[in-house]
C-alpha cells in the first residue's frame, strides 16, 4: 500500500513535465483499475433478514450511478437460540429514477436534494454456524433436502430513498448521505406462497431502514 | 410536438410515480415489522405449549374411561389443509390431539408460527411431535422454546402416552435417538398411575430417518412397555396399517394433511378402534 502510494506521488510529479510513455499510461490505467476498488459509501442497516443490524461498504457505478454493490456483515442476536451469529451479505442495487426534488418543491435549493422512487435490490446472505449447509450434507439420501440450503438465502427487496448533496464547503468526511427504506423477503418464504396455499404476501414482507453515507 | 411529448412523459411519469409509491404504501401497512433472518429463533407469542397442554390432558383426562385421540401429522406448509383439518377435528368431540411431527417444510422461525397458531385453533388440548422438517437450521432449537423436550410422555386415562424423537440422521447418527434410556425410564416411572402404553414417534423404524441399526434392540426395548397397545407414527405421507415386525404389535401410520385424512382412536376399557377420517 506504501509502495503503491509512492508510486502514484512519483507518477503525478513525472507526468507533468515529460509526455506520457505507454508504460506510464498503461501504470495509470492500472492504477485507476485499483483505484475503482475503493469503497465510494459505507452503509448501515437494520432488518432484512440478515441480522438486526449490519452495516459495510459498498460501490456505486454505472450512468448516471444507478448501480450499486455492497458487502454487509450482519448480526444476529441469540434471542431464544443457543448463541449469537454473524451473517455477510452481497447486495446489488439498481435506482431506475432519480428525481431532482427542487423541480417539485419549488423553495429548495437545486441538486441538493433528491428522491429516488424506487431501487430494486437482489442480495444473498449467508450465515455462519455449524447448524447450517450450504447444500444437504452426505448423511441424507440423494435429494432428501435438494430445494434448499440453510446457509444462503437469496432475498428480494424493493425501496425508496431520499438523499441530500452536502454543500462543498461543509464537506468534512462524506459528500452526500443517503436515507432509505425497503420491503424485503427471501427465496423459502417466497416458496412458501407456492406451497401453503394461505400464506399471503403480508406474511413474507419485512421491512428495513437504513442510511448511506458517499464519498464520491 | 416535442412538448407534447414532455408533457406525455410527465404525466406517464406522474402515474408510474403513485403505482409505485402505493405499492410500497400497501406494503408498509401490511408488512409483519422488522424481520432479523429466517433462523433467528426469535419467538413471538406461545412458548412451551406441549408442557402446558399435558397438564391440561392429565388433569382432565387422568382417570377416563373412554378415551377418543386424534391424530393428525406431516402438515409442513399446507395450511389450509390444516386449517380444515383443525375445523373437522373440533366438529367430533374428541379429548385431545396429537400431531405426529413435520409441523413446518423449513423449520423457519416463520412457519413454526405459522403452525402453532393453526394448532391453538383446537378447541381441545394438543401436542406436538418434531418431525425430520423441522430440524432444518436452527428447527430444533425453535422447537424446544415453543413445544419443549424432543422426548416426552404423559399419561391419560391410566395409559402412558409416550413420544419419542426418531430423527436419527439429523443428528447423524451421533445422538441417542431414539433414546433408551428415557423410554426405560418411562417404562418403570409412575408404573401405579397407568396400566397400559401407546409409542407415538415420526419416523416409523425401517424408515429412511430412523436408526436402522437399532430396529431389532428398539422392538426387544418395546417388549419392557407396561400393556403395549401400539405404535402411532407420521413421517410417510401415506395411511398405514402394518405389523413392521410381524409379531402382532401394530403401526398406524398417519397421512399428511396434503392429502385431507387423518386418524382417531377410540380407547375403551378392553381395546381400542382407530378410524381413518377424510375431511
Amino acid at each position: 500500500m506504501v509502495m503503491l502510494t509512492c508510486s502514484l506521488h512519483v507518477m503525478a510529479g513525472d507526468s507533468l513535465d515529460i509526455q506520457q510513455s505507454k508504460f506510464d499510461r498503461r501504470l495509470e490505467r492500472r492504477q485507476n483499475a485499483w483505484l475503482s476498488l475503493i469503497p465510494t459509501h459505507f452503509v448501515i442497516q437494520n432488518a432484512g433478514n440478515m441480522g438486526t443490524l449490519s452495516a459495510g461498504i459498498g460501490w456505486s457505478y454505472g450512468k448516471k450511478r444507478k448501480w450499486e454493490t455492497e458487502l454487509l456483515l450482519g448480526f444476529i442476536p441469540k434471542h431464544d437460540s443457543s448463541r449469537p451469529k454473524l451473517t455477510t451479505t452481497l447486495k446489488g442495487n439498481f435506482i431506475p429514477w432519480k428525481i431532482d426534488l427542487s423541480k417539485i418543491i419549488g423553495k429548495i435549493p437545486e441538486d441538493r436534494w433528491r428522491f429516488d422512487p424506487l431501487t430494486v435490490s437482489l442480495y444473498l446472505n449467508t450465515v455462519y454456524g455449524h447448524e447450517f449447509w450450504k447444500s444437504q450434507p452426505g448423511r441424507y439420501p440423494d435429494g432428501y433436502y435438494e430445494f434448499m440450503s440453510t446457509k444462503f438465502r437469496l432475498n428480494l427487496a424493493l425501496g425508496e430513498r431520499i438523499e441530500f448533496k452536502i454543500p462543498e464547503n461543509k464537506r468534512r468526511r462524506h459528500s452526500r448521505i443517503a436515507l432509505f427504506y425497503e420491503f424485503s423477503t427471501c427465496d423459502l418464504y417466497i416458496r412458501s406462497m407456492f406451497q401453503g396455499s394461505d400464506v399471503k404476501l403480508k406474511d413474507i414482507i419485512g421491512l428495513s431502514i437504513g442510511a448511506k453515507f458517499y464519498t464520491n | 410536438m416535442k412538448i407534447m411529448k414532455v408533457e406525455l412523459f410527465k404525466s406517464t411519469g406522474k402515474i408510474a410515480l403513485a403505482i409505485v409509491g402505493g405499492f410500497l404504501v400497501h406494503l408498509l401497512l401490511s408488512c409483519s415489522g422488522f424481520e432479523t433472518h429466517p433462523y433467528d429463533v426469535n419467538i413471538k407469542g406461545e412458548t412451551g405449549i406441549n408442557a402446558k397442554q399435558m397438564a391440561i390432558i392429565e388433569k382432565e383426562f387422568a382417570n377416563k374411561e373412554e378415551l377418543r385421540i386424534a391424530f393428525i401429522s406431516d402438515t409442513h406448509l399446507w395450511n389450509a389443509e390444516a386449517r380444515d383439518e383443525v375445523e373437522d377435528v373440533n366438529r367430533r368431540n374428541v379429548d385431545f390431539v396429537v400431531h405426529c411431527g413435520d409441523l413446518t417444510d423449513t423449520a423457519t422461525e416463520k412457519e413454526f408460527e405459522w403452525s402453532r397458531d393453526i394448532l391453538l385453533g383446537l378447541n381441545c388440548p394438543f401436542v406436538a411431535l418434531i418431525g425430520n422438517h423441522d430440524f432444518l437450521g436452527t428447527g430444533n432449537q425453535t422447537y424446544e422454546v415453543m413445544y419443549g423436550a424432543c422426548d416426552f410422555s404423559f399419561i391419560a386415562g391410566r395409559i402412558k402416552f409416550i413420544c419419542l424423537n426418531t430423527n436419527a440422521v439429523e443428528y447423524d447418527y451421533l445422538a441417542s435417538v431414539p433414546n433408551f434410556d428415557f423410554m426405560e425410564e418411562q417404562f418403570t416411572k409412575d408404573t401405579d398411575k397407568f396400566d397400559r402404553t401407546i409409542i407415538i414417534m415420526h419416523a416409523a423404524p425401517f424408515s429412511d430417518q430412523f436408526n436402522n441399526n437399532v430396529c431389532k434392540a428398539f422392538r426387544r426395548y418395546l417388549d419392557f412397555a407396561p400393556g403395549l397397545m401400539c405404535c402411532i407414527f407420521g413421517h410417510d405421507h401415506s395411511d398405514s396399517v402394518a405389523e413392521f415386525y410381524n409379531d402382532g404389535l401394530m403401526f398406524y401410520g398417519i397421512d399428511c394433511a396434503l392429502h385431507r385424512n387423518y386418524r382417531i382412536m377410540t380407547i375403551k376399557k378392553d381395546g381400542y378402534e382407530i378410524e381413518q377420517i377424510f375431511y
